[in-house]
């Protein structure tokens, strides 16, 4: 576990009620981001938030220490997010939206010549400079907006894989989906979010 | 020599290091003397750094406190 982790987790232990708002306020959004991957209602995905603050400090004094801190919620939040959706009987079938999404996405975004060039430079992107912070906030939101209209397998994918940090293993036990399935939907994810955000980055 | 449209193709995989040895090779190679290539990974890598940074909103102030007051109400173990 990281030291700063260990830090937090020693004052929520001790009781630290400021250190649990800054938990709150730092991970709230995300866990109903999370929520929503499994659940399209916004009430079952708040109430699944709310057992997940409940499961985190009741189980403070249980939890091993072993994975990082926001792993242990997520993997929490996962779980209940489920076993919510089984019980409302919309579990959504990730194996199979991922097959379906790699049949018929015709979206392909990369121009190449017949000998396998790229048919336009790949130019660096103007609003990612240091000096352009701005165009950076601006960047941020457009792909933050780009995720959202993802389909939802990819979508769920990067935010596990990308946004959260989880390893391939567990995506794929949480998901319940293959080695493959993750690679194909990631791919195809970033590689319209980066279209997404060339887009962005080289407007004049 | 692998082809840019294979290296693209085939991106995910190197990143994640999930390509076998000489395919990984061969895109390395590949990117050594690719600038395009070289550019269009640093780019997925910048696009994976932007999704790490979006941020979500704060709870509201009642949500908030609801929540901590159950925290506070928790006994505790020492
Ligand atoms: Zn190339």
């Amino acid at each position: 576990m990281a030291g700063e982790d260990a830090a937090v987790l020693a004052r929520l232990r001790a009781g630290d009620q400021a250190a649990f708002r800054e938990l709150v306020r730092a991970r709230h959004g995300a866990l109903l981001r999370l929520a929503g991957t499994f659940l399209r209602n916004r009430a079952s995905a708040e109430e699944v938030v709310q057992d997940t603050w409940l499961a985190v400090i009741t189980g403070l004094h249980s939890y091993s220490g072993e994975a990082p801190l926001a792993a242990w919620i997520n993997g929490i939040l996962a779980n209940k997010a489920k076993t919510r959706a089984v019980r409302d009987g919309r579990m959504v079938n990730f194996s199979a939206l991922a097959q379906a999404e790699a049949a018929d996405d015709p979206f392909e975004p990369e121009r190449f010549l017949a000998d396998g060039h790229w048919a336009n430079p790949i130019r660096p992107w103007a609003a990612m400079t240091p000096e352009r912070e701005a165009g950076d906030r601006e960047m941020l939101a457009v792909v933050a907006a780009a995720l959202e209209t993802l389909p939802p397998a990819q979508r769920a994918v990067v935010l596990l894989r990308d946004v959260e940090g989880m390893d391939s293993a567990s995506i794929c036990a949480t998901l319940e989906i293959t080695e493959a399935n993750l690679r194909v939907l990631l791919h195809r994810a970033r590689t319209r979010l980066r279209a997404v955000a060339n887009s962005a980055g080289n407007a004049p | 020599m692998l082809t840019c449209e294979q290296v693209a193709a085939q991106a995910t995989d190197y990143m994640e290091a999930t390509a076998p040895l000489p395919r990984r090779l061969g895109i390395w190679a590949h990117l050594r003397i690719c600038p395009n290539c070289r550019e269009y990974l640093r780019q997925l890598a910048q696009t994976i750094g932007l999704l790490q940074r979006s941020p979500t909103p704060p709870p509201d102030t009642a949500t908030e406190d609801a929540l901590v007051a159950l925290f506070a109400a928790q006994p505790k173990r020492d």
